[in-house]
């Protein structure tokens, strides 16, 4: 067994570390308050390679390992959770499947720009009614000629208003259950498709989720991503892939949580000693730490797995559901060690409580990965 | 084309640095960096060679697990890298590290143009090797370098003296020693860090040196700082207005 990580690992997560307390914390607030997505920081992140870590330098990506991206995905979302997802899902769950299902032209016309940084991923599955159920889905493609003509709407989809390529999935053959679903690859001029209006939400504000909507959208024939009717099996590997990159941000805001309550709780003077020699509230620290470190060790087991080319699907959901539980529990506890002052918009804390609830709903809610480790371990 | 030097020592990152209990210091969790200021003549050094072409050569002299900083020093954008490294040299002295890289240089790169050190180390900040590196080599140093231009032979550098700027120019090959200001260091790209291991490194042992000057410095102790805090409350009336006015006379804030 060896837990060390490579020097090139350890640098990158320094290097990343610095990037954010150079370009990232100075924005935070303001991007969260005004739902702002902060397309000057995504440039920078492209020309330092971050958009395209683990994709191959021959497809335009810095052609390192799953984990190292993962490193970079929890240091980002450190100092703040709507970048590092915003990244998480352009890498794992969007740009991932082109690189493991596209044919070579696929590659070059469409992972290239997007490893590059030249704009961002979508990952289009979800329906106004088909969340957790998938198969409810009703957004459809049909083949007419040399193209295919996408009708649906879906919505939920992070990177809607601000993505330049979009992961798209709808059945090619409804009566053909899991294996009618197609995904295909939509560039943002494509005709007939939209993005919907920003949503406002509870947080994770910088992240621009919208509804996309297809009407008669048609697309070459060519941008069918695979066969027809493997659509399902690339969602599920892009929800494998992407999960990692969940469970990575949780760490992310579970680091800084800790961070801030050990800061808070050396600093704040209650009784006449500081608060941190309250046994109250040490032992919220002292949990705090243990399940931060155990949620970054099953996120690195996942991706250490997927670099091993070993299934990672359960050990995927694993980390995901631990560390995305963890980070709300104790975000919660991070807020009440410091009081009204966690309470006021600004405070740090106040921010990662509202970014970590949503960890625990999207790339498959608690209860869909719990789904996943019980169909796993009851097989 | 020149060929540019740039010197870094790889310290101990003082945030890791804990406090025991009684005051000494606890290096048992530490990790290590590039001297801050060392950053900045990397970053000069490579800046230098962007517009005038040539190459940098990164030089350390330390421990041999200091693997990672020769990575580090490459990924900003040195072009090879010379490493110093024996099991011995983790308390080197200033006068010590000068002679062994004023070795290195003269038998290895004798043909250096310029040599670019930080002003002084963020562990010792003691300020000798520079200096002492150039006295070795017998060649022109300045020191708190805030600016550095090249032309041809010639080095223009800005010297920052108390609150005047003094504008040297001397003749190459030279060394220069610079302050944090002469430039803000890039962070590495991913692909900058993973393709450092590529370029070439040439490690030199002891035994390949001459004998090293015995220490000339011996440390007794060290210990964290104390610092002493007192907290006292005064209230909101004229009376105790006066009585804060006359505390802060007591300690000498105002007069």
């Amino acid at each position: 067994m060896n837990f060390k990580l490579t020097e090139e690992q350890e640098l990158i997560r320094k290097n990343m570390r610095e990037f954010a307390a150079k370009h990232v914390d100075p924005i935070a607030v303001e991007i969260d308050e005004n739902s702002r997505h902060p397309a000057e920081l995504f440039q920078k992140l492209a020309e330092g390679d971050w958009l395209g870590m683990p994709i191959p330098i021959e497809y335009g990506g810095a052609g390192a390992d799953y984990l190292t991206h993962i490193i970079a995905v929890e240091e980002l979302s450190r100092s703040c959770a709507s970048t590092g997802f915003t990244v998480s899902i352009h890498v794992g769950i969007a740009s991932m499947p082109i690189l493991l299902f596209g044919n070579e032209d696929q590659k070059k016309k469409y992972l290239v720009p997007l490893a590059k940084g030249q704009n961002l991923g979508a990952f289009v599955l979800t329906e106004p009614g088909a969340g957790t159920d998938v198969m409810a889905a009703t957004s459809t493609a049909v083949l007419d000629g040399n193209e295919y003509v996408i009708n649906g709407t879906k919505t939920f989809t992070s990177n809607g208003p601000t993505g330049g390529t979009y992961l798209v999935f709808a059945w090619t053959d409804k009566a053909a259950g899991r294996k009618g679903m197609s995904a295909f690859v939509v560039p943002r001029e494509a005709p007939g498709m939209r993005a919907g209006e920003h949503f406002k939400k509870m947080g994770l504000r910088s992240s621009q989720t919208s509804e996309m909507i297809f009407k008669d959208c048609r697309i070459p024939k060519e941008n069918i991503l695979g066969q027809e009717g493997a659509g399902m099996a690339m969602a599920m590997t892009g929800f494998d892939h992407g999960r990692v990159g969940i469970a990575a941000q949780s760490v992310g805001i579970l680091q800084a949580a800790l961070d801030e309550s050990i800061r808070y709780s050396k600093e704040r003077v209650q009784f006449g000693a500081p608060i941190a020699r309250q046994q109250a509230i040490s032992w919220m620290i002292a949990n705090m730490a243990t399940d931060l470190s155990a949620a970054r060790w099953l996120t690195y087991h996942a991706a250490w797995l997927k670099d091993q080319k070993q299934p990672f699907s359960k050990e995927a959901s694993m980390a995901k559901l631990f560390a995305a539980e963890a980070a709300m529990r104790h975000t919660v506890k991070a807020v009440q060690i410091q009081g009204g002052y966690g309470y006021i918009k600004g405070a740090k804390v106040e921010r990662l409580l509202r970014d970590a609830k949503i960890t625990e709903i999207y790339e498959g809610t608690s209860e869909a990965q719990r789904m996943v480790i019980s169909g796993n371990v009851l097989r | 084309m020149p060929t540019i030097i740039a010197c870094f020592k790889w310290v101990v990152d003082e945030a890791y640095i804990r406090r025991g209990s009684s005051g000494e210091l606890d290096f048992s969790s530490v990790d290590f960096k590039i001297s801050e200021y060392d950053r900045n003549a990397i970053e000069e050094a490579v800046r230098l060679k962007e517009a005038h072409g040539g190459k940098v050569i990164a030089v350390t002299v330390g421990l041999p697990g200091a693997t990672k900083g020769i990575k580090d020093a490459l990924s900003r954008g040195c072009d090879e890298a010379v490493f110093v490294a024996d099991a011995s040299f983790e308390n080197l002295e200033p006068s010590q590290t000068a002679e062994i890289l004023a070795a290195v240089l003269r038998s290895r790169i004798p043909d250096f143009d310029l040599i670019v050190c930080g002003e002084g180390s963020g562990d010792l900040y003691a300020q000798q090797v520079g200096a002492r590196l150039a006295e070795h080599l017998a060649i022109p140093c300045v020191s708190f370098v805030q600016k550095l231009g090249m032309d041809g032979g010639t080095l223009t550098a800005d010297r920052k003296v108390e609150q005047y700027t003094e504008i040297t120019s001397l003749p190459l090959p030279a060394l220069v020693t610079v302050l944090p200001e002469i430039n803000s260091p890039r962070i590495p790209g991913v692909k900058d860090t993973l393709t450092a291991s590529r370029k070439p490194v040439a490690t030199v042992k002891k035994d390949e040196l001459p004998a090293v000057g015995e220490p000339r410095l011996r440390t007794i102790g060290l210990a964290a700082p104390r610092m002493d805090r007192t907290c006292e409350k005064f209230g909101a009336d004229d009376a105790e207005v006066t009585r804060f006015a006359d505390a802060l006379r007591k300690k000498g804030v105002i007069r």
